[in-house]
């Protein structure tokens, strides 16, 4: 009996410590799915730099000379510029008021005390389950008749509304999970309720905070839908909409395009890359709490 | 202390905001939307009550046939898929000690770039003269498929092309959450397992599946809504196209309600997609989420 435990015992270290044939394999293979997912960025990366005629006739050399002609050009005619600006507006507001009057709500729920509240839970959380698309058309509507649509403040409402639920949802967990006697003692000290939201307790939980801000804002600088429906000024688009606009099927200038696609995702591949490991944990836990 | 919380006052405060914001931009909207279901409206008129004449339309309707079948198959497809792949890369990389966190890394890059992009740059790349096809062709097969464009089969080859794409963007998510369960794990009693005989895969049955179970309801749940509310990629990688061979709910909602501006018809639409969105997530709560282990 002790002879195979300590049998079993030494084989879960040796396991440990050699590499064996079958950890060879699983690195093979991950090198392999890896080669799957940079390679569509690499080629896109590599092509935007060619003339539109290397393209077909030297499709997977280096470009010959490297330019930045395509660039320039996709940036002024794509209005890729302006279209960067109005998403980061667009974010960055949906971000700073979703994540106040999310926490104000997630406070509410999680330390006041009143009847309601498991109720008022449900409500926000039932904003998870439905899709945009059910409200597409009454919004639109709706917005058109107040003069909202067109302007980046219609567009601002959606996103943020769009984003409590989940701040609610995860900000609630945080608020829970602090103890009672701090509150106790900033009341003993006289700070009312809302020095004691602001200075107390919203800095304790700068975690949620970031996790929240990180999955509304990736969110938010994503969504395609509503913002093609809301917009059709050229100047006011976000920069999805403008990216869809300039490339398509009908454009012939593929180098042109490409460099499009670049322009539009790398902002958020140099953001990944710096705090890769900070953005997919904080992504994580949020989508675990939720 | 217990009078400062109870006080109604700053709970309104509190409350407000988030309480008006959801109501008149998300609930009123909803109840508006299946109002209008039941209408006459094509945008320059005001809307006139016509009963159940939308939903009459939508059943012969052919498009709507072919994009509930694309929804069903891609939500069907998505949930086992992300499940399969998910958990297979999710024990891999819990079972290698380096590089865990580079592997990770680049499995879930493109969960955070905008799929708008992503589309397009996966239609270019399966488009009929660029990416695999110069590929293809340099290996000397003369006549590639037209991937995106093909429209032969009960499910067309676009439909599974894009039905891939999304797995490959979207399948870092349910691997993170499914890493972050198994990590959770007490390692001693994969290490109880060992002594008495388990083999990996016996305490990966035994052990590792019973205990991510919940954890596979909610990825299983935000894969099916996900996949139900998908429209970036299908409108970018080919517009429902060709023929709407490769329509999906979403797309056909966009395309009748701001295209042909039949708002009415359209909020059908929306109304099925809402009603399968909740029926979906109940569903898979009820099934998959049986009973909780202690961990």
């Amino acid at each position: 009996m002790t002879t195979t435990k300590s049998a079993a015992a030494e084989r879960v270290l040796a396991s440990k410590k050699k590499i064996t044939p079958i950890q060879v394999v699983i690195y093979v293979f991950l090198v392999f799915v890896s080669v799957t997912y940079l390679l569509p960025l690499l080629w896109v990366f590599n092509v935007s730099f060619k003339t539109n005629k290397e393209i077909f006739t030297a499709p997977f050399a280096l470009p010959q000379n490297i330019t930045f002609d395509n660039y320039t050009f996709a940036w002024s005619a794509g209005h890729l510029g302006i279209a960067t600006l109005n998403s980061f507006i667009v974010c960055a507001v949906a971000l700073v008021l979703s994540t106040i009057i999310g926490s104000m709500a997630a406070f509410g729920i999680a330390r006041m005390r009143w009847k309601g509240s498991k109720l008022a839970m449900t409500y926000f959380l039932t904003g998870m389950m439905i899709p945009v698309h059910c409200v597409l058309i009454p919004l639109f509507t709706r917005f058109a008749s107040f003069g909202l649509s067109n302007t980046l403040v219609g567009l601002i409402l959606p996103y943020l509304t769009f984003s409590l639920p989940i701040t609610i949802f995860i900000m609630t967990g945080f608020f829970t999970g602090l103890p009672n006697e701090l509150i106790e003692c900033a009341c003993m000290e006289g700070a009312n309720i809302f020095q004691i939201f602001f200075k107390i307790c919203l800095p304790l939980c700068k975690t949620g905070i970031f996790v929240t801000g990180l999955m509304t804002f990736i969110g938010n600088w994503n969504e395609l839908l509503l913002a093609m429906v809301f917009i059709s000024d050229d100047e006011k688009k976000t920069l999805p909409v403008s990216l869809s606009k300039f490339v398509g099927p009908y454009n012939t200038n593929y180098s042109q395009m490409f460099a499009a696609i670049i322009i539009a995702i790398i902002p958020t591949v140099i953001v990944y890359c710096a705090f890769s490991n900070k953005i997919v944990d904080g992504l994580t836990a949020g989508a675990v709490k939720g | 202390m217990d009078k400062m919380l109870r006080n109604w006052k700053s709970i309104i405060v509190f409350m407000l905001p988030a309480f008006v914001l959801f109501t008149v931009v998300l609930f009123i909207p909803i109840v508006q939307s299946v109002y209008y279901s039941f209408c006459d409206y094509k945008g320059m008129t005001d809307p006139v009550f016509i009963g159940f004449d939308n939903y009459a339309a939508l059943l012969s309707d052919k498009t709507f046939g072919i994009a509930l079948k694309n929804s069903m198959f891609f939500l069907v497809f998505s949930c086992v898929s992300q499940l399969i792949m998910g958990l297979f890369y999710a024990v891999l990389l819990t079972n290698i000690k380096r590089g865990r966190n580079l592997f990770k890394n680049i499995i879930y890059l493109p969960c955070v770039l905008s799929s708008a992009a992503l589309g397009l740059l996966w239609m270019f790349i399966f488009s009929p003269k660029l990416g695999i096809n110069q590929l293809l062709e340099s290996w000397g097969i003369t006549d590639p498929p037209l991937w995106l464009m093909d429209t032969k089969g009960f499910i067309t080859l676009p439909m599974w092309m894009i039905a891939f794409v999304a797995l490959w963007q979207y399948v870092g998510q349910s691997m993170m959450l499914y890493m972050a369960q198994i990590s959770g794990i007490n390692k001693s009693l994969y290490e109880a397992s060992y002594i008495d005989g388990c083999t990996k895969i016996q305490s990966f049955r035994y052990i590792t599946l019973p205990l991510i179970r919940p954890m596979v309801a909610t990825a299983m749940s935000l894969n099916a809504i996900g996949s139900l509310k998908f429209f970036d990629l299908i409108f970018n990688m080919t517009e429902g196209g060709p023929n709407h061979k490769s329509e999906v709910l979403a797309t056909h909602l966009y395309q009748q309600g701001f295209k042909y501006f039949k708002y009415g018809y359209a909020s059908a639409i929306g109304v099925v997609l809402l009603v399968l969105c909740l029926l979906v997530t109940l569903f898979i709560n009820k099934v998959v989420k049986t009973e909780q282990y202690e961990m």
